[in-house]
C-alpha cells in the first residue's frame, strides 16, 4: 500500500472529536455502547475549566447489559471517567440499557469505563468492567506512535 | 526512542515520498522600501487629507492585493528569519529552509522608528448624537519589551479612541487613511446603514493611502462593540488598528452599580527575539491556523497593571481583537460573573471560573477584588504538543491587579453577590422562541482545501489528524502554519443545498424574516479547526449547539464553531443590505472564508 493510500485509510477510520466507541469484555459479550461528549452548558459556548480543560457532559447509549446480579454480587452499573494512567477515577453516574446523560469529565485524555458495582452509590471503583472506551483525545499520539509509522520502524 | 532517530525517520519519509513539491527558495533579498515621499508617510498623522478615494473596487470584498499600491514595491524584511517554535518542539525536518511563497511586509518599511511619533494612551471620546470624529489611521512607534517597532494606530493610540455614545445616537466619522495600505473601517456588531459597513467591494471601495471616507455610524443597541479595518486585517488589525465603542443604555439600572468600568482589549504580537515576524505582502501567511502571537497584550501593552481597592467591583469590557487566538481568562480565583456579550445582556448573570473569548467576541464581566493582594490576569489553556502527542498546560500572564488595604467606597459587595436576571432580554427573545425548533433555512459546512502546500506539510497534517481538538488554543505547528499562504489554502463556507462556496453562495432573505442557520464544522477536512463566525449588520441567537438547546440566551454577532460541532444560529434579519458572513480569523478571511447574506428590503425588491 502506498503511503498516501495508507494515510487515506487512517483518515477514514478516525471518529469525530466527540465520539467514543465502547468495547465489551468476555463477561458481557452482548453488551454494546457508545458515548458522545457534549460541551457542558456555558455562556461561552465552549466550556472549559479555569486551567483550560474541556468540560464535557457524557451522553451514553448502551444495550445488551445483563442484570448486574448475573455477574456476581453486583446491583448496578456505574460509569467512570478514568485518566489514562488509571490513577484518577471520577464517578459519572449509574448506567442502564438505553440513553442517558451521566456526569462530567474534565480530563485531557481519559477512558470511559462502565463497571458492575456492589451498590449504585459507590464512590470507589471495585467491580468488573463490562464496557470501556478511550476518549478521542487519546488518539493524539506521538508522531511515530502512529500506526503509519509502526510498519516502518525497526 | 531518541528524538534524533525520529527526526531521521521523518526526513526519510518525507524525502522518499513521490511527487514532492519543489522546495520554495527564499526570495532574493531586496532593499527596504523607504516609502519616502509616499502618500500617508508624513509624520504628522493627525491632519486630514483632502485627497479623494481611489476608484478601484477590490475583486475580493475582504482582501486586497497590494500590488501596484504606493510603497508596495519592496520587501521590508527577508522572510528567512527564524520563527518562534513552542518549547521542546523542533521544526519539522522536511520544512527546514523553506519560506512562504510571498515577499514580506511590515508597516512603514524603511522608516526609522525613532522618527515616528510614539504611541499615545487611549483616550475616551464621549460623543453626542450628531457629533463628528476625525479618525486617522497612521504609523506609530510602539515599544514592546524595550524594543521599538513601527506599527499602526488610530489617532496615534492603541487601542484607538474609546468611543462612548448613548444608545440611538448617530455620529459622523471622517476616516483618513495615512498608512501604507488601502483600508476601510468596519463597525463591528453595529446594525447600521449598509453603506457604512466598511467592506471593500461590497459596501464601499477601498480607501487608498492618503484618501478619506466619511461614515455615518448609528448605535441602535447598548453594548460593547469595536471598529477595525476590513482590508488585510491580518496586517492592519494585528498591527494596531482597532478600538472599542461602548454604547450606553438610557436605563440607569441597565448594569449593576460598580466602582469602575474598564475596557480591556486583547491582542497578541508575533515577535522573534527583537523583530516582528513579517507579514506576507501578496497574500497572508499563517493561512492554516491564523497568526498566533507569542506576546499577549492588554490595551496594547504586554504587562497590564491595575490597582484596585479592597472590595472594589470592576466591570470589564473584554474584546478579543487577535487574529486567531481564543483566550481563556481568569483572575487568580477572583470571583467573576458574566453579564453581557456582543449585542445584549444575557437573560441572567452567571458566575464563571474563566472567560472564553474567540476572536472578535466581547464579554462584559464583573469581578470583585475582595482581599488585598496581587492577582494575575492569566490566559490558561491546554495546548497540544503535536510532535509528542501530548497536552501541555500553558499559562500566560497578561497583567497583574494589585489590591490595596483601603476599602472601596461605596461597597457594592451585596449587589455583586446577587445574580440578576434581565426579564427585558427574555421578553425581547420571546418573540423569536417560536422559531427555535424550526428546520434550518440554510445549512453551511465549514471545510478547507489545500493547494500546493509543501509535501511535508501535507504528510504531517495527515499523520497528525487522528485527533482534532475542538478548539486549538495555540499554534502547535508554527512552521507548517507560517509556510502556508492564503493562495495555498482555501477556507470554505459551503452551502449544503447547492454545493456553492463562499462568495458564490446566492443567499437572499426578506427583511423582517427570522432565519435559522445551521453551521457544521467538518472534522474530517484536511485541517479542521474552530471558526469564530461573524455576521455583519444583524443580530443573532445561538439557540443550540450539537442539539443541546441554549438556556441562557444573549444576542451575538460572532459565535465560535468548534471542530465537529453543529451550531444553530437564529438571525433577526432586520437590517436591509448585503452583509458579510465570515470567519473572523484574519488569515481565514484572507483565504476566502466569507459569504454574503442579502437582506432584501421589506415590501419588494431583490438583489
Amino acid at each position: 500500500m502506498s503511503l498516501s493510500k495508507a494515510l487515506a485509510v487512517i483518515a477514514v477510520v478516525v471518529l469525530g472529536p466527540y465520539d467514543i466507541q465502547l468495547h465489551n469484555t468476555p463477561r458481557t459479550p452482548n453488551a454494546h455502547g457508545a458515548a458522545r461528549l457534549v460541551f457542558a452548558e456555558s455562556p461561552f459556548g465552549v466550556a472549559v475549566t479555569a486551567d483550560g480543560h474541556a468540560s464535557y457532559d457524557v451522553q451514553l447509549t448502551v444495550s445488551g447489559l445483563p442484570e448486574p446480579a448475573t455477574l456476581g454480587a453486583y446491583k448496578a452499573y456505574v460509569a467512570w471517567g478514568v485518566t489514562t494512567d488509571l490513577k484518577q477515577w471520577r464517578r459519572l453516574g449509574t448506567v442502564a440499557n438505553g440513553s442517558s446523560t451521566v456526569g462530567r469529565v474534565e480530563y485531557n485524555k481519559f477512558m470511559l469505563v462502565i463497571a458492575a458495582e456492589s451498590d449504585s452509590a459507590v464512590v470507589k471503583h471495585a467491580g468488573p468492567v463490562v464496557l470501556s472506551g478511550t476518549s478521542p483525545s487519546s488518539f493524539l499520539q506521538m508522531f511515530l506512535a502512529h500506526p503509519m509509522f509502526r510498519g516502518v520502524a525497526p | 526512542m531518541k528524538r534524533g532517530w525520529r527526526n531521521a525517520l521523518v526526513v526519510a519519509l518525507v524525502v522518499a515520498a513521490p511527487n514532492a513539491a519543489p522546495a520554495q527558495k527564499k526570495p532574493p533579498a531586496k532593499k527596504p522600501d523607504p516609502m519616502a515621499g509616499m502618500p500617508g508617510m508624513a509624520h504628522d498623522t493627525t491632519k486630514p487629507s483632502s485627497k479623494k478615494p481611489a476608484v478601484k473596487p477590490a475583486s475580493n470584498p475582504a482582501s486586497s492585493t497590494m500590488a501596484g499600491m504606493p510603497g508596495m514595491k519592496g520587501d521590508s524584511m527577508a522572510m528567512g528569519m527564524p520563527i518562534p517554535m513552542p518549547k521542546g518542539m523542533p521544526m519539522i525536518p522536511g520544512l527546514v529552509g523553506l519560506t512562504p511563497q510571498v515577499s514580506s511586509f511590515l508597516p512603514g518599511a524603511g522608516v526609522d522608528p525613532t522618527k515616528v511619533a510614539p504611541v499615545k494612551p487611549t483616550q475616551t471620546v464621549r460623543l453626542k448624537d450628531g457629533d463628528t470624529l476625525d479618525l486617522t489611521a497612521g504609523l506609530v512607534r510602539r515599544t514592546i519589551r524595550g524594543k521599538p517597532f513601527v506599527m499602526y494606530a488610530f489617532n496615534g493610540m492603541v487601542p484607538g479612541p474609546l468611543i462612548r455614545v448613548a444608545q440611538q445616537a448617530t455620529i459622523t466619522v471622517r476616516f483618513h487613511n495615512k498608512i501604507d495600505l488601502p483600508s476601510t473601517v468596519h463597525w463591528h456588531g453595529l446594525r447600521l446603514d449598509n453603506r457604512f459597513d466598511g467592506v471593500p467591494g461590497l459596501t464601499q471601495q477601498e480607501v487608498a493611502p492618503g484618501a478619506d471616507f466619511t461614515y455615518t455610524v448609528h448605535f441602535p443597541d447598548a453594548g460593547v462593540y469595536w471598529y477595525h479595518p476590513h482590508v488585510r486585517e491580518d496586517i492592519e488589525q494585528a498591527m494596531g488598528l482597532f478600538g472599542n465603542m461602548i454604547v450606553d443604555s438610557p436605563e440607569p439600572d441597565y448594569y449593576s452599580p460598580v466602582n469602575r468600568e474598564l475596557s480591556l482589549v486583547l491582542n497578541d504580537l508575533l515577535i522573534n527575539a527583537d523583530s516582528l515576524i513579517p507579514f506576507g505582502k501578496e497574500s497572508a501567511t499563517y493561512a492554516l491556523m491564523g497568526r498566533v502571537g507569542n506576546i499577549l497584550t492588554v490595551n496594547g501593552e504586554p504587562n497590564y497593571k491595575l490597582t484596585a481597592r479592597k472590595g472594589e467591583v470592576v466591570r470589564f469590557f473584554f474584546t478579543n481583537v487577535s487574529s486567531s487566538r481564543t483566550y481563556n481568562l481568569s483572575l487568580g480565583g477572583v470571583p467573576m460573573k458574566v453579564v453581557a456579550s456582543d449585542e445584549s445582556r444575557f437573560e441572567r448573570e452567571e458566575r464563571v471560573p474563566s472567560v472564553v473569548l474567540a476572536p472578535a467576541e466581547r464579554y462584559v464581566v464583573e469581578a470583585r477584588f475582595e482581599k488585598p493582594g496581587r492577582y494575575a490576569l492569566v490566559n490558561a489553556i491546554q495546548a497540544i504538543n503535536h510532535y509528542e502527542g501530548e497536552f501541555a498546560p500553558e499559562v500566560d500572564t497578561l497583567g497583574v491587579v494589585t489590591v490595596g488595604d483601603v476599602p472601596a467606597s461605596p461597597d457594592y459587595g451585596s449587589r455583586f453577590a446577587a445574580l440578576r436576571a434581565y426579564p427585558e432580554v427574555s421578553r425581547d427573545v420571546d418573540r423569536f422562541r417560536q422559531y427555535f425548533d424550526k428546520e434550518p433555512d440554510e445549512h453551511l459546512t465549514l471545510t478547507v482545501k489545500p493547494n500546493s502546500l509543501p509535501l511535508a506539510t501535507v504528510q504531517f497534517m495527515n499523520v497528525d489528524t487522528a485527533y482534532y481538538a475542538p478548539v486549538e488554543w495555540v499554534d502547535g505547528m508554527p512552521d507548517m502554519n507560517w509556510l502556508s499562504t492564503s493562495k495555498q489554502v482555501k477556507w470554505i463556507l459551503r452551502e449544503d443545498a447547492t454545493g456553492k462556496e463562499n462568495m458564490d453562495i446566492d443567499w437572499h432573505v426578506k427583511q423582517g424574516s427570522v432565519v435559522k442557520l445551521r453551521i457544521f464544522n467538518d472534522p474530517k477536512s484536511f485541517h479542521p479547526m474552530q471558526h469564530p463566525i461573524h455576521l455583519h449588520g444583524q443580530r443573532m441567537l445561538v439557540v443550540a449547539r450539537d442539539g443541546v438547546k441554549t438556556r441562557n440566551l444573549v444576542w451575538k454577532d460572532t459565535a465560535i464553531i468548534p471542530v465537529g460541532s453543529s451550531v444553530d444560529l437564529l438571525i433577526d434579519a432586520s437590517n436591509p443590505g448585503a452583509w458579510m458572513l465570515h470567519c473572523h480569523i484574519a488569515e481565514h478571511l484572507q483565504s476566502d472564508m466569507m459569504a454574503v447574506l442579502h437582506v432584501d428590503p421589506a415590501g419588494g425588491g431583490s438583489h
